[in-house]
């Protein structure tokens, strides 16, 4: 497997965390991050991010939000029989 | 009779499939509106129009995505034209590595940098995100919190893949700008 510079995976890390690239690539820059320490460093700083941000933008929703929907739905469904008997 | 039961098996259809994803939809129309009320307009809206165009999804298909293109079709359409867009970020370009060099410069140890963001509240990195200009919030939304692919998010919003890339590298440099403000802003770090 043909090495890969740090500059390349810097540029590549992005996808790699996003599980974007090809199999081979992949397994290239994984190679590349069980040896190289600053690179690694800046990996798992890119990853956790990552997982913060889907952690902190999450936000429930409320029961009368889903209840409202189905109710909407429920008006919707009854005007369209209405409006079209079987 | 036959358009009866197609019918019943529809409704049975999207109960089953498309009603589950609710709340994943609510919570991206939240980031998309920044209010709760706007938020549960549109998720109305948007389960209202799928509900009605249901005949025409293919089964089988990525019903996710379709639901969400809906959303954020409808959020153009609709609501970004009764509200203003968010401050945008000034055109000047942001460095790769911004926080992550931000700080190591304020001397964090690196296994601590991320502790620093974790520490903040959930508002403040919504506020950041909700920040974004339109196309960089939906493509760090759909990609790094609700984990669509590249390729879902280029079907979702309409456009080549290579803009969907271009679009959240520059969403995320900018989101890390925000939230390298929001850390100072708050004296977490020494600047």
């Amino acid at each position: 497997m043909s090495e890969i510079s740090c500059e390349e995976v810097l540029r590549e890390i992005e996808h790699y965390l996003h599980g974007e690239l090809d199999p081979i690539s992949s397994a290239r820059l994984a190679a590349h991050l069980e040896t190289c320490t600053p690179c690694l460093d800046r990996a798992e700083f890119q990853r956790k991010l990552k997982e913060i941000v889907r952690a902190k933008c999450r936000s429930e929703a409320p029961d009368h939000v889903i209840v409202r929907i189905r109710h909407a739905i429920h008006l919707e469904r009854e005007s369209r029989n209405r409006s079209q008997p079987p | 009779m036959a358009d009866v039961e197609t019918q019943e098996r529809l409704e049975a259809r999207f109960e089953a499939e498309a009603l589950p994803l609710l709340p994943g939809l609510y919570s991206a129309a939240f980031r998309l509106t920044r209010n709760a009320a706007d938020a549960e307009d549109l998720v109305q809206e948007t389960f209202l129009r799928a509900y009605r165009g249901f005949a025409q999804f293919e089964e089988g298909t990525n019903i996710k995505a379709w639901l969400y293109r809906i959303l954020t079709n409808t959020f153009i359409n609709t609501y970004r034209k009764k509200q203003r867009e968010p401050r945008t970020i000034s055109d000047e370009e942001i460095e790769d590595w911004y926080l992550y060099s931000k700080m190591a410069e304020a001397g964090a140890e690196p296994s601590a940098e991320t502790s620093v963001i974790e520490s903040l509240p959930d508002e403040d990195v919504q506020e950041a995100l909700s920040a974004l200009p339109d196309q960089f919030r939906i493509a760090v939304l759909l990609a790094d919190v609700e984990g669509f692919s590249y390729k879902e998010i280029a079907e979702i919003t309409d456009v080549p893949i290579g803009t969907v890339m271009s679009r959240l590298h520059r969403g995320r440099k900018a989101l890390e700008k925000r939230l390298w403000d929001v850390v100072r802003e708050r004296g977490l770090v020494r600047d």
